[in-house]
């Protein structure tokens, strides 16, 4: 992750934050994959999400995002021309929005308070995403940025983290390799 | 913070005060409308609220074209298509809601329909999908407490599935709210306080919730005050107009309040009560808001003790110690709970209110999580956590 200084974030050429957002989506999307597999609290959200459930991340004008579908109880990423309509959707309002949460500075919750965000569709499925999100990053990212990436850090003993990281981190490997 | 950023729109002319609804001809005609439609529900006009409005349209040879005043207490896409169908058949040219949150949704829901043509609600539901202004379009709350007369959102029942569809665009805002001390002089007393403690709520949550902003923080200070000063001696002396028209600008001003920052975890936990047992949505709220301000107390302790001054006043504000001022504050709460209870029996636990029993909260909980409210709620309740606050408050 790149060292960013507060207060600076515009600084930052767009066009590399349009690079940095894409690639953040491709891996967020394989992790969210991995974690729909191996990890009980994300398993326990997707559980609820209906089969054939469809959500997007997009950021405004359309061209950067990442849409993932319940299949066979858990979630797999669609290809970028899926032309269906999403059950829900959640469209950062310019990249600069995107490239704050993804780099970490501004956690979802802050984003959609901040007005960056825009949802559209279903509420309920909408806190199960961003709950599957927030217990992603709290398991991939090292405590002290999961820490700012979310909005309330959960009780998760250090043994217990580093047992779901190497599971999730694992399964993504996996899913890689099995792909190739 | 050298990150924050927030937004404030509100574009609602307020029309408040003494002898209010005699504005609203003029209102009308500076929209160039002159073929009102009356939207409310058999109690509002039972108890003779349309007629004051009417009586007031006739002394200026102005009428409502038609009144419908079968608004069921939660809105549906039925009554608004038959509504709609009203509006176009009997050519009028602009909607005059009367009534609480159930009126006003379905008023918001016509006025889609009857600008931007159709049948077929469901295809304007989500967010944005209004992108112009409609019909002109006046509420006159009878209640105050919603605040939906400041809200861009109607949430409408589709009468097939069952489903509460949300409605969200700028431009389903009313071009005037008309606060007239007349509409809320005979509410009873229970509504009175369950209605002034959803207001105090929404002006509570936005002040202490993530989405706060110093606009809407100088109106959920000020609607704390009105409530605070107000809700009491109105309930000693129902008739007191002037003690009534501060409640209903308090709760107008809470409204304009949390459309801009939102509500949190009482909202996440009085929507789910709300749902499984049907007890009102301002009992809720009475009940729920100082456990839940417990609960958060530890990420906002900050901005819970600066409530102390808007709750209390200054001399009670000055004379507790910083430390001191959020336990303080929450005793405010407290106090005017019993104080409601006093007066008109507002329950004070879910287990006082008759409709929930302890093997509902584990359902409750789980409800809640799913709430949208709890995403701007300072802390992200657990499950474990959120029963916790429900077992309290049983
Ligand atoms: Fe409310």
């Amino acid at each position: 992750m790149l060292p960013i200084k507060k207060g600076f974030e515009a600084d930052i050429d767009y066009d590399y934050q349009r690079l940095y957002v894409s690639g953040m989506m491709k891996l967020i999307s394989q992790m969210l994959k991995a974690g729909s597999q191996v990890d009980d609290v994300i398993k326990a959200e997707v559980a609820e999400m209906p089969e054939g459930f469809v959500f997007r991340m997009a950021v405004t004008p359309g061209t950067l995002k990442l849409t993932m579908k319940k299949q066979d109880g858990r979630l797999v990423d669609l290809p970028a021309d899926y032309t269906g309509k999403p059950d829900l959707t959640m469209t950062f309002k310019h990249v600069t929005f995107a490239f704050l949460v993804f780099s970490f500075q501004e956690h979802t919750a802050q984003a959609y308070a901040n007005e960056r965000i825009i949802l559209d569709g279903n509420v309920p499925m909408s806190m199960k995403v961003v709950r599957s999100l927030n217990r992603l990053q709290t398991v991939i990212l090292p405590k002290i940025v999961a820490k700012k990436a979310v909005k309330t850090y959960p009780d998760l003993a250090l043994v217990q983290k580093l047992q779901v990281t190497t599971k999730t981190y694992g399964q993504f490997l996996l899913n890689l390799v099995k792909e190739r | 913070m050298a990150n924050e950023y927030y937004e404030f729109f509100c574009p609602v002319k307020m029309v408040a005060g003494f002898k209010a609804l005699e504005h609203i001809p003029f209102e009308l005609t500076s929209h160039g409308a002159s073929r009102p439609l009356i939207i409310t529900d058999r109690g509002v006009r039972g108890v003779g609220l349309v007629d004051i409005v009417t009586n007031a349209l006739d002394a200026v040879e102005m009428q409502a074209v038609d009144i419908f005043d079968d608004v069921p207490p939660d809105s549906s896409m039925l009554t608004v298509t038959t509504i709609a169908n009203l509006y176009r058949e009997k050519s009028c040219d602009s909607i005059l809601a009367i009534g609480g949150g159930s009126v006003i949704d379905t008023a918001k829901g016509v006025n889609i329909l009857v600008s931007e043509g159709g049948d077929d609600l469901r295809a304007y539901s989500g967010t944005g999908v209004v992108k112009k202004a409609l019909k002109p379009f006046f509420v006159i709350p009878t209640t105050a407490g919603t605040g939906s007369e400041t809200t861009n959102v109607s949430v409408i029942r589709d009468d097939e599935s069952g489903a509460k569809v949300p409605f969200v665009s700028p431009f389903l805002l009313p071009d005037a709210a008309i606060l007239d001390p007349r509409m809320t002089l005979s509410l009873p007393p229970k509504i009175t306080a369950a209605t002034g403690m959803d207001a105090l709520t929404h002006a509570v949550e936005s002040f202490i919730g993530l989405a706060k902003n110093p606009i809407s923080d100088a109106y959920a200070a000020s609607a704390i005050k009105k409530i605070t000063n107000n809700l009491a001696d109105v309930l000693r002396n129902p008739s007191d107009a002037t003690g009534r028209l501060e409640l209903a600008q308090a709760s107008t001003m809470a409204g304009i309040a949390f459309s801009n920052s939102m509500v949190g975890m009482v909202h996440s936990l009085g929507h789910s009560v709300g749902a499984k047992c049907h007890v009102p949505h301002g009992m809720c709220m009475s009940i729920f808001l100082p456990y839940v301000l417990e609960f958060n107390l530890e990420e906002c302790r900050e901005n819970i003790g600066e409530l102390l001054l808007h709750l209390a006043g200054p001399d009670v504000y000055a004379a507790t110690a910083v430390a001191d001022r959020p336990r303080k504050a929450i005793d405010t709460i407290v106090a005017l709970k019993e104080e409601m209870y006093a007066l008109c029996e507002l329950p004070r636990k879910l287990s006082e209110t008759g409709s929930v029993t302890e093997a509902d909260l584990e359902e409750i909980a789980h409800m809640a999580l799913d709430d949208g409210s709890m995403m701007l709620n300072r802390i992200d309740a657990t499950f474990e956590q959120a029963l916790a606050v429900l077992k309290k408050a049983f």
